[in-house]
């Protein structure tokens, strides 16, 4: 016998699951993808890399700017070019407003119901609709920053290799530094209202996350071990699925905000760092719905290090040109923290600078494995013992504490 | 008498779909007049109903989004199709190549277990009452479509090139002054020339221009600027494989 989640709500994308029962007893999960595949590997083999960033974008629009970011570092990588550090800045800016833009609307619209007990956000406003404002306002920023850096909410095409279309202006570096000065009391709310969920979920037995705290040149992992993404994760196949499942050196992993506070504590700014100070021993706990907890957390870290980031490129002000590029073949990845966690750009350019190789591995496709194991735990836990009503809400609860991006997981994960 | 309106979501990027949540107030002044049946991505109900306004965003790339595309339809009293994925493939439609070929390679294997298909545009599936392009759209203009139809106007449709809002806007024209390689003269406006404002050239994402374009002449102007005709017939077709004007 078995139970079927049709679809998940109130997640992006296309996914359900199949938990099967053998004399009474919970015996496996199967997380089922069926957003149809989208090919973006075949759509970029042979396109001329300056066209690329904008094309990988439209992978996924709720990170679309973390899409761009990792696919610009990895021709930057592949073509040898270095780009001052002011440009690395604006970048860091974009992919912050994401995190805001991101967190914002997985923590408020998408889980905050299942906490205040409606079924969804809208409902929930009419009792509860100062804390969806609020969440909606930091959206809003994050959506700002991401207009201003990326050139549109969505898909704006302004991040190119070598800089940018388009550099903001002082004015917008000013009102960037107050907003988020003034979004602060909204985001330590949110800490507050996180840290009451109950946990959910399997524990990892790695984290992995990259080594910035929001872009780098490798990935790090919880036993201090540093490498690329192809060392130490093996992938494999499922008979039942075209989503891949990844291993830790043969262990069960996890990508997203939880790995990123623990792994990289020591990078979060002040009020960020004095949060997770408070929380640490329940963060420790491991479930995988702190996740959510954790990124309240980088709320807090986001607004803070955009104020930060904004004051420093106010006082030094900047070129504002770009490096230039010039192709030649090479080989590059892209390691950006999206929202929810490690992703990966890899490409081969030619000589003429048209792509000849690419993969790209996204956090939903790292997280497949643990978010497979938590469902089953979760429903070994509950099933019999809770009604079908909980039972159901409590495993699409687990689902959502990934934050999980469907549309991102499938047409980029190879068998 | 509140409208039922339900957002269908087949395969995409979800761009189109979380545009509607970045409506924020407008948003709540949309739910005075409708009322919300099913929007998988933002709530937990589902009530299978017939409904007035069905919003269809993403391609058709599965059977199973053939069957929801018909169900919506079947479904509904008006129905949108929202996005350039939705109106003329976007960019996963114009990825070369049969289905079974394009499974190959990229997963080395040609079987099929989820049914996926060749992905085209919605339009070419089923009749719609109102196509409203853009990757993603502009918000404001899907807020004013249902604004319109909420209280019984049949919303206008644009029919000018980009180019049209880069003068307005006083934008320096990229492609005459800098050589840029920008699709904005045979773009469908609406969008208010953002990239422009970027100075970077229109990469196509509202699709075709459908009346007095000229990709002709376009594609002439970027072959003496210097770009070779494998480029730009890429470019022409990232966002509109199934148009032929292009
Ligand atoms: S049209 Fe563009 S933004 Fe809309 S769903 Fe398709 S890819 Fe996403
Ligand atoms: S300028 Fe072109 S590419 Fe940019 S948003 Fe408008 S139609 Fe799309």
């Amino acid at each position: 016998m078995s139970i079927e989640i049709e679809a998940f709500t109130r997640v992006e994308g296309n996914g359900g699951a199949e938990i099967i029962i053998e004399n009474g007893e919970v015996k496996d999960v199967k997380v089922k993808i069926f957003e149809g595949p989208r090919f973006f590997e075949l759509l970029t083999l042979g396109r001329h890399y300056w066209d690329v960033p904008d094309l990988e974008a439209r992978i996924c629009a709720i990170c679309y700017l973390s899409h761009s970011v990792a696919s610009v570092l990895a021709i930057e990588r592949a073509f040898g070019a270095e780009v001052p550090e002011e440009i690395m800045l604006l970048r860091e800016l974009g992919l912050l407003g994401e995190v805001l833009e991101s967190h914002a609307l997985h923590l408020y619209l998408l889980v905050a119901p299942d906490l205040f007990g409606y079924a969804d956000a809208i409902r929930m406003a009419s009792k509860h609709g100062e804390v969806v404002k609020e969440g909606l306002t930091i959206k809003a920023f994050g959506n700002y920053l991401r207009e201003v850096i990326g050139g549109r909410e969505i898909h704006g095409i302004n991040v190119k290799p070598g800089g940018f279309g388009r550099y903001p202006t002082v004015e917008e570096l000013e009102r960037m530094e107050r907003q988020s000065e003034a979004l602060l009391k909204f985001a330590r709310r949110a800490v507050g209202i996180f840290a009451g969920q109950e946990y959910l979920g399997a524990k990892a037995e790695h984290y992995v996350a990259v080594n910035g705290y929001l872009y780098g040149n490798g990935l790090i992992a919880d036993d201090g071990e540093h490498f690329d993404y192809f060392k130490c994760i093996e992938e494999k196949t499922l008979p039942y699925s075209f989503a891949k499942q990844s291993r830790y050196k043969g262990e069960v992993f996890m990508v997203g905000a939880l790995p990123r506070v623990i792994l990289k504590y020591e990078m979060l700014t002040p009020m960020a760092r004095h949060l997770y100070e408070e929380y640490k021993e329940k963060l420790a706990q491991g479930y995988v719905s702190l996740n959510n907890l954790a990124q309240a957390i980088e709320l807090v870290y986001a607004l803070e290090r955009t104020k930060e980031i904004a004051r420093v490129l106010l006082d030094k002000g900047f070129e504002g040109e770009n490096v230039p590029i010039e192709p030649k073949e090479g080989e590059g990845i892209g390691y950006v923290e999206a929202p929810r966690g490690v992703l990966v750009h890899h490409y081969r350019i030619d000589e003429k600078g048209n792509i000849a190789y690419s993969n790209i591995i996204t956090p939903t496709a790292f997280n497949h494995a643990i978010m497979e194991l938590s469902l089953y735990e979760e429903a070994k836990k509950r099933y019999g013992s809770s009604d079908e009503m909980t039972f159901l809400q409590k495993l699409e609860e687990t689902v959502r504490a990934f934050d999980p991006c469907i549309s991102c997981s499938v047409h980029v994960v190879r068998l | 008498m509140m409208l039922k309106l339900g957002v269908f979501e087949l395969t995409d990027c979800g761009g189109c779909a979380l545009n509607i949540l970045f409506l924020y107030e407008k948003l709540f002044d949309l739910l005075e007049f409708y009322e919300i049946k099913e929007f998988h991505m933002a709530s937990s109900i589902k009530e299978h109903d017939t409904l007035d306004v069905a919003i269809v965003t993403g391609t058709v790339s599965t059977q199973r989004d053939l069957n929801l595309l018909h169900y919506a339809r079947n479904h509904s009293n008006y129905l949108i199709a929202l996005g350039t994925c939705a109106t003329h493939g976007d960019v996963q439609a114009s990825v070369e190549g049969k289905i079974r070929e394009k499974l190959e390679k990229v997963y080395g294997t040609r079987a099929n277990p989820m049914k996926a298909l060749d992905s085209t545009p919605i339009v070419q599936h089923v009749a719609v009452d109102y196509a409203l392009p853009g990757c993603p759209y502009d918000k404001d203009e899907i807020y004013q479509v249902l604004m319109n139809l909420a209280k019984g106007v049949e919303p206008p449709t644009k029919d000018y090139p980009v180019c049209v809002e880069c003068k307005l806007n006083e934008y320096e024209c990229v492609l005459v002054k800098r050589g840029i390689p920008c699709l904005g003269p045979i773009t469908l406006g609406g969008c208010n020339a953002v990239c422009i404002k970027s100075q970077l050239g229109c990469i196509g994402c509202r699709g075709p221009l459908p009346k007095e374009a000229n990709p002709a002449s376009e594609f002439e102007i970027l072959k003496e600027l210097g770009y070779d005709e494998e480029y730009i017939r890429r470019k022409f077709k990232t966002f509109a494989r199934g148009e032929l004007r292009w």
